[in-house]
């Protein structure tokens, strides 16, 4: 037995050094522009924000190919979900082996302006017709830092509320003519909320996200429609905790508490359930707010119920609004060496014809307005809910340390929402711990 | 005293009052018990494998209403996961092999070979099992950027892209993993020093002492080290994301996590995938669970 | 070749432990160079090589960071600012928190899944006919993908999930397991135990075969029971097993993140915020590594700190 132990650590030491070997040799096999033998035009390396297969499929069977055959370069894409794509920048920006275009929500982009991270693309964009930029109107301010254009959004994207029309009819409101401010939600909701014998919810009358990172998206809704802003214009100091801010705060404490709360579970992320869990499917709300995918599995899930979409609402005296703007985007690194093909890369993909293609595969809004004449559009109610309701979208500011801040933000209205703090006080302690953070910014 | 080895080996002594079937039956059915319970996540998952995508979750039956093997399609497919597997395998395998010999070696030598400095260097080596790896994930890119020679880097280093996008960087965090070191050392740290002693009398070298006295009791030490550090590998996810990026080197974890998009989480591939996932895992911990039949005990006492 | 044994005369089984063990552990002097200890420095060499580089300078060099504020997107590197950082994890509240939540984390899991392994252990040692699966079984919670387990955890906590549903089947109420502060901390310990205990019980599996039959004979001649045998063969055979599975297990729940990410991303209300989940934040959400670093090696003080304690209190004088 002694004898074979030793012969298995001799054999293991030996799979050692021939496995070193084996491996430093067998990278991933020699791509064609491996090696020196460079093509004539060039190498270019992406990371796409992005990994649905539909998504793949486009980028490497149509996009690529195309943009190889008219470039004469070569492209290496990689695929990671811009939720996982943060780490591995990180790690390449600081070991210099970062990609030549990479894709991220715009949360991030203002971050890696404060770096010098990222290539302008104003020169690029001025370069497309002006009813091109007219087209993406909506989406272009998303991925703007100090109103300089760094990422070029691929989709729009936007919250909206989904309302079950039936429920509606049943408490006798008219589902033709749903409410259009807050407060007249409001009220809709207590005649659709539905209580146990012990008083509990079991069919909430209104759902708004109150998971992590998703209150500040409903409250950033909320407070748009009051007239507010969450930053003020340079983005140096947070108004967030304005009048407007707390009666859009107060406004989402009491959906959830007191004796007319109209919305039970707080804290679930029903936005991110499995479409069999949701709420709308489920029956245990009558509204909820939602993404465009989202609802379009929805309804493909519940085709007998009749879902409508809100338009974008508001509180007496201000402007609708609803969170939304750019989705994720690509950026160019300003260290790249092929900036003028890194651009021709992003710009295959506001094309009119891919960027429908491309948005119809992941389930986002278009990016163009124009989309609005597309069967995509055409023939889906609730993409042209979407569509229509761009000019309303007011987006997260595009500052350095938003991510931060937000989180700050998320911290205390999650208090507020269960009470363990006012409404004021949440308000002003989070904008004292964000502004230094923002100060920074000056 | 001999001792009776034909004996069937248990742990419990006679003493207690209850037949020795009995209390079999009586474990037996704690087990089944347990086990079910602890299995039903489990369950859970292989049941959503075969479930189509838009029934995920739909009822609390864990039989599907309408059971589908597109799910197992999509998840070879779509992420292709026979190169990833192939991948984590290879890792996987090296790092069992690696930390077996090198891990086991160095456990035996701090529990049977002191040295000066030797409790010092034991206590830093395993400490740095304690950082978490968001601090070291960047310096350790870092290096396997710069090593020397590789992905055309000169002598110093620079000029290529190191070990990154290779099975090699992948493989680079896990040669030798602290924790197995003390592992070994407290396995080795029970074994009776007599043996040496007498084998050294004999005049065996050092090596001969541990490869043919200490080694052979080690087999159920080789074995979790074997099983742990398969499991370390084949469930790392941060690593292997940060230092590939094409899809020949991706790894297993990497795969699946093609069908986590954010905010549009593909649960029936993910399950298919994961099941797949969790037959090489399963198939290590059967073979090396062997050794820990009873029966090698014997072994520390000859004669 | 004649080796002795250790056994002690038949009557010691009934007096107290110490006596019966089976090995005596090195004898403790100071080690000197010698031909022995030479070997033992090649024997330790090659893995103490590896570590040092690529484990060991990783972790100084985020020691350094901790002193630094470094964004890895900065061109400009590293910032020294001396003490700052840790200075203001005092009176950062979230840090904290964070540290009440992770030291109840451990608390709360550790002796759980050890006391579950060891029994899962004791049932599975014999080898009958089907222990394979059975230990299959036990350990398969460890080996499945964290992120697809999850999504069915997060499933059976969920307000119309499988516990809720079982509850109600039995007329008990729904309960909000992960969205109410003071049990979500609870549910995602009992998602971690679940997922810990195959781990543990391999250990001590593994531990348990290694104790000599010949201990249990002597002591069933004895006429020890099954308790005492328990106590006074299988406990201190297992001792070093124990101590590594205690000190492994507090090294890994002290760095817990990857199941609170899934289940509750910290919430609710910072119930389940643990360090670790503050450090991935700071290190890969805020650019901030200087700050992660920081928090990681106050974390690493007291890993070190506890696990020293637990394993002292394990083995008392011996070491």
């Amino acid at each position: 037995m002694g004898v074979i132990a030793s012969r298995h650590i001799r054999v293991a030491a030996a799979l050692t050094a021939a496995a070193v070997l084996v491996l430093t040799g067998c990278s991933s096999p020699p791509k064609s522009s491996d090696h020196g033998s460079d093509a004539t035009g060039g190498k270019l390396s992406v990371w796409f924000p992005g990994n649905n297969q539909t998504e793949i499929d486009l980028v490497t069977r149509t996009i690529v190919p195309a943009f190889e055959k008219e470039t004469g370069a070569t492209v290496e894409v990689t695929y990671v979900d811009w939720g996982d794509i943060s780490t591995k920048l990180n790690a390449a920006f600081a070991a210099g082996t970062a990609p030549d275009v990479f894709g991220h929500g715009p949360a991030a982009a203002a971050d890696f302006v404060a770096n010098d991270r990222l290539a302008p693309l104003t020169k690029d964009v001025a370069t497309l017709s002006k009813s091109d930029r007219d087209d993406m109107a909506a989406a272009l301010p998303g991925g703007q830092v100090g109103g300089v254009q760094y990422l070029m959004p691929l989709s729009n994207q936007g919250n909206l509320i989904m309302y079950n029309a039936d429920d509606f009819a049943a408490a006798g409101l008219d589902p033709d003519k749903p409410p259009t401010t807050w407060p007249a939600l409001e009220a809709a909701a207590q005649k659709l909320t539905v209580r146990d014998a012990s008083g509990a919810i079991t069919r909430s009358g209104l759902l708004l996200p109150t998971q992590a990172t998703g209150r500040q998206q409903s409250f950033a809704a909320l407070l748009g429609g009051a007239g507010g802003s969450a930053l003020n214009k340079d983005g140096t100091k947070a108004t967030w905790n304005s009048a407007a801010g707390k009666k859009a705060l107060g406004y989402f404490a009491d959906l959830y508490n007191g004796p007319h709360a109209v919305s039970a579970a707080l804290g679930q992320d029903y936005s991110n359930a499995p479409t069999a869990q949701q709420p709308l499917v489920l029956g245990t709300a009558s509204m909820t707010m939602l993404n465009s995918t989202a609802m379009e599995a929805i309804k493909a899930a519940s085709p007998d119920k009749d879902l409508r979409v809100l338009p974008p609402l508001k509180f007496s005296g201000h402007d609708p609004a609803a969170l939304g703007g750019a989705g994720p985007g690509l950026m160019i690194n300003a260290d790249s060496k092929q900036q003028k093909l890194a651009w021709k890369f992003i710009s295959y993909f506001i094309d009119p014809k891919v960027s429908a293609q491309y948005t119809q595969g992941i389930g986002a809004v278009p990016l163009r307005a124009s989309a609005a004449k597309t069967a995509y559009v055409k023939n889906d109610p609730i993409m042209q809910a979407f569509l229509k309701a761009a000019p309303d979208y007011v987006s997260n500011p595009n500052v350095a340390g938003w991510v931060q801040v937000r989180d700050i933000l998320d911290k205390h209205l999650e208090q507020a929402l269960h009470q363990t703090t006012s409404v004021k006080d949440a308000l002003d302690q989070a904008a004292s711990e964000a502004d230094p953070i923002l100060t920074a910014n000056g | 005293m001999t001792s009776t080895s034909t004996r069937p080996p248990s742990i419990h002594g006679h003493q207690s009052g209850h037949a020795p079937g009995e209390r079999r039956i009586g474990s037996t059915i704690v087990l089944i018990v347990l086990s079910i319970l602890v299995l039903v996540p489990f369950l859970w998952v292989v049941s959503l494998a075969f479930t189509p995508e838009k029934d995920a979750f739909g009822s609390v039956s864990l039989i599907p209403a309408h059971p589908t093997l597109s799910n197992f399609d999509t998840a070879f497919v779509d992420a292709n996961l026979s190169t990833a597997l192939v991948n984590s395998a290879i890792v996987a395998l090296i790092t069992v092999a690696t930390n077996c010999a090198f891990a086991i070696l160095a456990g035996y030598a701090f529990a049977r070979m002191r040295f000066p400095g030797s409790t010092a260097l034991f206590y830093t080596l395993i400490s740095t099992a304690a950082i978490p790896v968001s601090v070291t994930l960047i310096p350790l890119f870092l290096m396997a950027r710069g090593i020397p020679f590789a992905g055309g880097n000169d002598a110093f280093g620079h000029g290529g892209s190191g070990f990154l996008d290779t099975l090699a960087g992948v493989v680079l965090p896990y040669i030798v993993m602290p924790l197995n070191i003390f592992l070994a050392r407290q396995f080795f740290s029970t074994a009776p020093a007599e043996l040496a002693e007498a084998a050294r009398m004999d005049g065996a070298g050092e090596w001969r002492i541990f490869a043919r006295v200490y080694l052979p009791l080690a087999k159920p030490l080789i074995a979790v080290i074997a099983i742990f550090s398969f499991t370390g590998v084949w469930d790392d996810f941060l690593w292997p994301l940060v230092v590939t990026s094409s899809p020949e080197t991706q790894t297993v974890q990497l795969a699946l996590a093609r069908f986590l998009a954010s905010g549009n989480v593909q649960y029936g591939p993910v399950m298919a995938g994961a099941i797949i996932a969790t037959v090489p895992v399963l198939l290590v911990f059967l073979f090396n669970q062997r050794s820990f039949i009873s029966g090698l005990a014997d072994g520390s006492v000859k004669g | 070749m004649t080796a002795t044994s250790t056994r002690t005369p038949a009557s010691a089984a009934t007096v107290a432990a110490p006596t019966v063990r089976r090995a005596a552990p090195p004898a403790r002097r100071r080690p000197r160079w010698n031909r022995i200890s030479i070997v033992g420095l090649i024997f330790v060499l090659p893995a103490a090589l590896y570590i040092i580089i690529f484990q060991l300078i990783p972790v100084i060099y985020g020691f350094v960071l901790s002193f630094t504020k470094y964004s890895p997107l900065s061109r400009s590197g590293p910032k020294p600012v001396g003490v700052d950082n840790y200075a203001n994890l005092f009176t950062n509240g979230d840090f904290g928190n964070a540290l009440l939540v992770t030291g109840r984390y451990v608390l709360q899991v550790l002796p759980l899944t050890v006391v579950i392994a060891l029994v899962l252990a004791l049932l599975v040692a014999r080898p009958f006919r089907g222990v394979s699966f059975f230990r299959s079984a036990l350990y398969i919670p460890h080996i499945v993908s964290l992120t697809a387990v999850s999504l069915v955890w997060l499933w059976m906590y969920s307000q119309d999930g499988l516990i809720n549903e079982l509850l109600n089947a039995v007329g008990l109420p729904d309960q909000a397991w992960l969205l109410h502060p003071d049990s979500a901390l609870n549910a995602a310990s009992a998602m971690r135990i679940w997922k810990a205990l195959g781990s543990n019980m391999v250990l001590l599996l593994a531990g348990l075969q290694s104790i000599p039959k010949e201990l249990y004979e002597a002591a069933r001649v004895d006429g020890a029971g099954r308790w005492n045998s328990f106590r006074y063969v299988t406990v201190p055979g297992l001792k070093p097993m124990l101590v590594y599975v205690v000190a492994m297990d507090i090294i890994y729940l002290s760095q817990g993140f990857a199941e609170i990410y899934v289940l509750t991303k910290g919430g609710p209300l910072g119930s389940t915020t643990t360090i670790n989940y503050l450090i991935y934040t700071q290190a890969f959400q805020y650019n901030q590594l200087g700050t992660a670093s920081a928090m990681a090696f106050v974390l690493f003080a007291l890993i070190i700190g506890f696990s020293f304690l637990t394993m002292r209190s394990l083995t008392g004088r011996q070491k």
